[in-house]
């Protein structure tokens, strides 16, 4: 007995966005969670050690979020003006922050009051950090100078004034106690060494700098400033690796995913860019409401967390596996292991003869129909609303298939009014589409031969049939208009060097 | 002398000018300083500080009357319109910010601003009542003494451990009182403490001298009042030193927020008072200090004032101020944006009087009575009016003097100009649709190169979106060859992307295409890979356009049968009414149906909606076409529906065999 062969169904290439491991990565995460801060958030922290908080600045605030609680569980509110850059010590137990009064305030995580006060610079401090070794702090400021201090006595140790202009974003080295680097509104970052006084490196960034980025090896570091991304090679002496400009205002924020394959760039232009780091290519894409000011991504990409400027801050949480896998088992009942094994894992012995089971076939409803010779019923199906309007691929492939066996044309007559909308709606939906055009190109003539005669009767048909004229009205337009583009690109190919290799169109 | 009106640094702002109280300085809650004439009752001058949100006006003081001769600075004018009489005309105001601003009223503009001594806001500021020297105290528990003539800080001295909240010039020019919750004496020569002054647990909010007398005969008397302090307390200086406490003390109602006084030159005569409260009641006492008195005085008489509603509710009073002859009073009342100036005769025999008067509560419509009152004001030459936005303090605009009236026809003036702006749009716009033989607008078409630059950077859909539905070819053509070099072969391959839709989009598309193809032909022709580049376009375009000549027999195939249709309907809506009648009816269900089916069109673009908005037109246009042509009762239909479908059914059992 010949087995039945079930109708091929081709498969065309995808149109739109492709979806690709990233895509599926990045879009793995929950509904965002909203909380509104009492002015713009300047800065988003996290802590390194578990459970992973993260210090929120915003207006005279910096409030500390667990990792999945909504409330702050802890709030440093004894600021004289607008607070910026709180930032945890590498063991989680201090944070500093600067604040438009000059004035550099270190916390106890666990207290209230600041622990040491730095007075010293003369304007807003906007940049903060702790050097490696805990026991110094660098701050940067809009008087123009860096400083770095001493925790224990509270003292200033050095003090730069290399920058002419606000200094606005700078980050320590976490490998060398005495490195550092400061990126200023005068559009360079510049690299300085504590054990001598002034910057060992500085490098042109060519606009004003707003955000900087250290690859854990450090070897690489990432500045932001205008619209521009770049990177700078620091151990061939900042060179510049890559540009970037893939947003189109002025980028605030940077961010490593915590494997270092993955960079993130935030932006005033609402977009969040994810770049692989290999190729520096756009891999992923968010949107936000509102203009975003600063970045933050918790350990294994676990939330990401994105501060706003009307003050609102939106914490997106991974999805766990558990939780997909949850939806799909309550979805359907798959049954149990046993029933897949049954006998199957039975072993044969030597002298065994082996009769095999014939393979039953599985076909789809409209095979099954081909297969009895029901073409107007296999149409029928092919022609139901999922399908037609979900994978148009298949009806066609059965349009073709009933083609190729000679009977499309009994397949399409007989049909009522209902039938034959459905049927016209379908064609309205798909006909021009240049994949399925030559198929259904015939199909439709068919029809029209068919249902001469009755055309004029069924109000329903002729609004169909209108809308189909109308269709290919402008196809023909569109193709014509097409055809006029062709013939301006061969032109443009016969005046480059190299013609286009094509014949012209039929 | 010191009757100049009283400053209250509590709440808001609000004192009449000295002597002949001929205006009212009020600071209103959105940090302008008004200028209120009280003889006319309308708005003499209004004055926008150019700081007046941030740096808000906590006090203001009159500066001295003076002949108008004296002021050097000033324009003679006035003097000339022949008033002799002294006149008010310098006012200062203490700012939160910490600086203080002193405005002409003659000149109506900023005089000059003192700033850079003070760190605090400034709580008081009172003159000097001969030099002109100007005295201010603040948060940072310093007093300053400014010279005038020059500007600049003449002295300055620590004054209290907490803020100084009020300051009061003796009449004689030699003393100084100065207040936290001490109230401190100060020798003006030497800058030292002359007595202190302890009672108010509270800050000091007023301060006043109450009597002209010298300090050496045991007639020097000066009043106090602090906050929530229901007491007015009056303290005696006395020569011995021995004046550790109040020697008289007034009740009132609330905490005091305004007074004014008539002093006593000598022991005969009677200090009258006149002290508005908080909670907007004007209490009147009438007392002869000549030593302590154990008791605490209530008032001899208290005013308070009602609205004319069904149910009358309390008007605030604002402020009230005493009147030359002993029965009357001018009051301020209603809101600090638009008061109300009356002048009362009080009958002190009564102790307790409720006035009645009718106060517009809303504010717009209060401006509106404004309106309706004004008589040509005196004064209004000089006078003008400074607005926000303007840089500086010396910002003036036309005057509005004149009254309300001048300012409504300023407004109105602005109205029509935005609306001459919007036709100016409009028209604009028209004209390009036709055609456009004055050229589009540059401003929308550079928009939108700039936007179709943005979108193609950042690839947002919502910016690509918004621009690629543009219709106007002028605005394409514009906006295409805007845009710099660099975005062209992006743009080229988003069109690429968006051709493949369905035409009803895609032709737009097209035009977008053909568009970068004219503008930048020499740039994409000198491109040395442009055949990989334009590669993937011209396959796309191939393939689709592979079906044109079968496509175009089909079209013609159906537009034969479909004018084969219309030309028998036609005939048919004349000789067989049936028919018709049964397309009548089938309309609406089919357009129903039509809508469901559309909703499910599978999705080749994302601007989707604008082909169902193009379908629907043409719908629209044949459904009224068609009823156009037949003029049907509506009688017949369902017999003939009936009809219609017998016949579908029978025509179709006969194909299928």
């Amino acid at each position: 007995m010949a087995s039945f062969k079930p109708t091929k169904i081709q498969v065309y290439p995808k149109l739109g966005e492709k979806v690709t491991q990233d895509t599926l990565y990045w879009k793995n995460y929950k509904a965002p969670v909203q909380i509104k801060e009492f002015g713009a958030v300047t800065n988003i922290d996290f802590s390194p050690v578990a459970p992973h908080n993260y210090a929120v600045t915003a207006f005279t605030r910096i409030h500390i979020y667990g990792p999945f609680s909504q409330e702050p569980v802890k709030s440093f509110t004894r600021f004289k003006d607008t607070a910026y850059c709180g930032r945890f010590r590498s063991d989680g137990q201090l944070l500093v922050a600067g604040c438009e009064d000059s004035v550099v305030r270190l916390f106890d995580v666990s207290g209230k009051v600041a622990l040491r006060m730095f007075k010293g610079h003369t304007k807003a401090v906007r940049v903060t950090d702790f050097t490696s070794d805990r026991y110094h702090i660098l701050t940067g400021s809009d008087d123009y100078t860096c400083r770095l201090w001493d925790i224990p006595n509270s003292t200033e140790l050095t003090s730069y004034q290399e920058h002419t202009d606000y200094i606005r974003c700078g980050i320590t080295s976490k490998l060398n106690r005495d490195l550092f680097i400061t990126g200023s509104y005068d559009h360079t970052l510049k690299l300085f060494d504590a054990r001598v006084n002034k910057s060992v490196m500085t490098m042109d960034h060519g606009q004003p700098v707003e955000s900087l980025l250290l690859y854990p090896s450090e070897g690489l570091l990432v500045s932001a400033g205008g619209r521009y991304v770049k990177v700078w090679d620091l151990l061939k002496g900042g060179q510049p690796l890559v540009s970037l400009k893939n947003h189109h205002k002025t980028v605030t924020c940077l961010c490593l995913s915590s494997n270092g394959q993955r960079l993130l760039s935030a932006s005033l232009d609402r977009h969040v860019k994810v770049y692989n780091t290999t190729n520096y290519k756009v891999v992923h894409n968010f949107d936000y409401a509102a203009s975003i000011l600063s970045l933050g991504l918790a350990p294994d990409d676990e939330s990401i967390v994105v501060g706003m400027t009307n003050g609102i801050l939106s914490i997106k949480h991974r999805k766990s596996s558990e939780e997909t896998k949850e939806i799909s088992g309550q979805q359907k009942r798959r049954p149990a292991y046993r029933v897949f094994v049954k006998g199957k894992n039975y072993v044969p012995k030597q002298d065994d003869y082996l009769v095999s089971k014939p393979v039953k076939q599985h076909l789809a409803k409209y095979d099954k129909q081909l297969k009895r010779f029901n073409v107007s019923k296999a149409l029928d199906t092919a022609l139901e609303t999922w399908t037609r309007f979900r994978k148009p691929e298949i009806t066609v492939a059965v349009i073709k298939e009933l083609d190729r066996r000679g009977t499309l044309k009994n397949a399409l007559a007989g049909r009522d009014e209902r039938g034959l909308s459905q049927l016209l709606n379908f064609l309205v939906g798909n006909l021009v589409d240049p994949r399925f055009a030559p198929v259904l190109v015939p199909a439709t003539e068919m029809i029209l031969d068919i249902y001469q005669s009755v055309i004029g009767q069924s109000p329903v048909v002729d609004v169909q049939l209108q809308r189909l004229q109308d269709l290919l009205e402008r196809e023909i337009g569109y193709q014509q208009d097409l055809l006029e583009v062709l013939g301006m690109l061969d032109t443009m190919a016969k005046m480059n060097t190299s013609p286009l290799t094509p014949h012209p169109p039929t | 002398m010191a009757a100049d009106g009283g400053s209250s640094s509590l709440g808001l702002p609000c004192v009449f000018s000295p002597k002949s109280r001929q205006y009212l300085a009020l600071c209103a809650q959105d940090g302008r300083l008004r200028i209120w004439n009280t003889d006319s009752k309308t708005l003499h001058q209004e004055y926008v500080p150019s700081a007046h949100l941030s740096a808000t006006c906590t006090c203001i003081a009159w500066g001295p009357c003076r002949t108008v001769k004296e002021g050097p600075q000033r324009k003679k004018r006035k003097s000339e319109a022949g008033q002799p009489e002294e006149r008010a005309d310098l006012l200062a105001m203490g700012t939160a910010a910490g600086s203080v601003l002193i405005y002409s009223t003659a000149k109506g503009a900023l005089h000059c601003t003192l700033d850079g001594g003070h760190s605090g806001g400034v709580n008081s500021v009172q003159w000097h009542p001969e030099d002109s020297l100007l005295y201010s105290g603040s948060a940072d528990t310093h007093i300053i003494e400014w010279d005038l003539q020059t500007g600049k800080t003449r002295c300055k001295w620590k004054a209290d451990r907490a803020a100084v909240t009020s300051l009061c010039v003796s009449p004689d020019g030699k003393l100084l009182l100065s207040a936290g919750h001490i109230i401190k004496m100060w020798d003006l020569e030497t800058k030292e403490i002359y007595r202190k002054f302890t009672g108010h647990s509270t800050a000091v909010r007023t301060l006043r001298f109450a009597t002209t007398r010298p300090p050496d005969s045991n007639g020097l008397y000066f009043l106090s009042g602090a906050e929530h302090d229901r007491l007015l307390s009056v303290w005696q200086v006395r020569e011995d030193g021995n004046d550790k406490n109040s020697v008289v003390s007034f009740t009132l109602t609330d905490e005091p927020q305004h007074i004014d006084l008539s002093t006593s030159t000598s022991k005969e005569e009677a200090v009258r008072l006149a002290v508005v409260c908080k909670d907007g009641q004007l209490h009147l006492f009438e007392h002869f200090l000549n030593g302590p008195c154990k008791k605490p005085l209530s008032p001899s008489c208290s005013v308070q004032m009602a609205g004319t509603q069904d149910s009358p509710v309390p008007v605030p009073l604002l402020a009230a101020a005493l009147g030359t002859d002993t029965g009357t009073v001018l009051l301020a009342y209603g809101n600090h944006l638009q008061p109300v100036m009356e002048r009362v005769e009080i009958n002190t025999a009564e102790r307790h009087i409720c006035l009645t008067r009718d106060v517009q509560t809303t504010l717009s419509l209060s401006m509106e009575t404004a309106v309706s009152k004004v008589k040509t004001p005196i004064v209004n030459a000089k006078s003008r009016v400074l607005v926000p936005g303007l840089p500086g303090h010396q910002a003036p605009i036309k005057g509005t003097s004149q009254g309300s009236e001048k300012r409504k026809k300023g407004t109105d003036t602005k109205e029509m100009s935005i609306e001459e702006r919007l036709g100016e749009i409009d028209l604009s716009t028209v004209s390009s649709v036709k055609g456009a033989p004055k050229g589009t607008p540059s401003l929308q078409t550079d928009n939108f190169a700039v936007l179709l630059v943005q979108g193609l950077e950042s690839s947002d859909a919502g910016i690509l979106n918004k621009v690629f539905q543009t219709r106007k070819d002028a605005v394409i053509k514009k906006t295409v060859s805007r845009l710099p070099l660099p975005a062209v072969l992006p743009l080229v391959e988003e069109i690429t992307k968006r051709l493949q839709g369905h035409p009803f989009t895609a032709v737009l598309m097209v035009r977008w295409l053909k568009a970068v193809l004219m503008h930048h032909t020499s740039y994409l022709s000198s491109l040395p890979d442009l055949v990989t580049q334009l590669g993937v376009l011209y396959h796309m375009i191939e393939s689709r356009v592979r079906m044109f000549h079968k496509l175009t027999k089909l079209h013609g195939k159906l537009y034969l049968l479909m004018t084969q249709v219309a030309t028998s309907d036609s005939s048919n809506t004349v000789t067989d009414v049936d028919h018709t009648a049964k397309l009548v009816y089938e309309e609406e269900s089919s357009d129903e149906d039509e809508a469901s089916g559309d909703e499910g069109l599978p999705d080749d673009n994302s601007d989707n909606w604008e082909e169902e908005e193009v379908m629907e037109e043409t719908m629209e246009q044949d459904m009224e076409g068609q009823a156009d042509e037949e003029e049907e009762d509506q009688d017949s239909r369902t017999e003939s529906k009936a009809n219609g479908e017998e016949d579908m059914e029978h025509e179709n059992e006969s194909e299928e065999e």
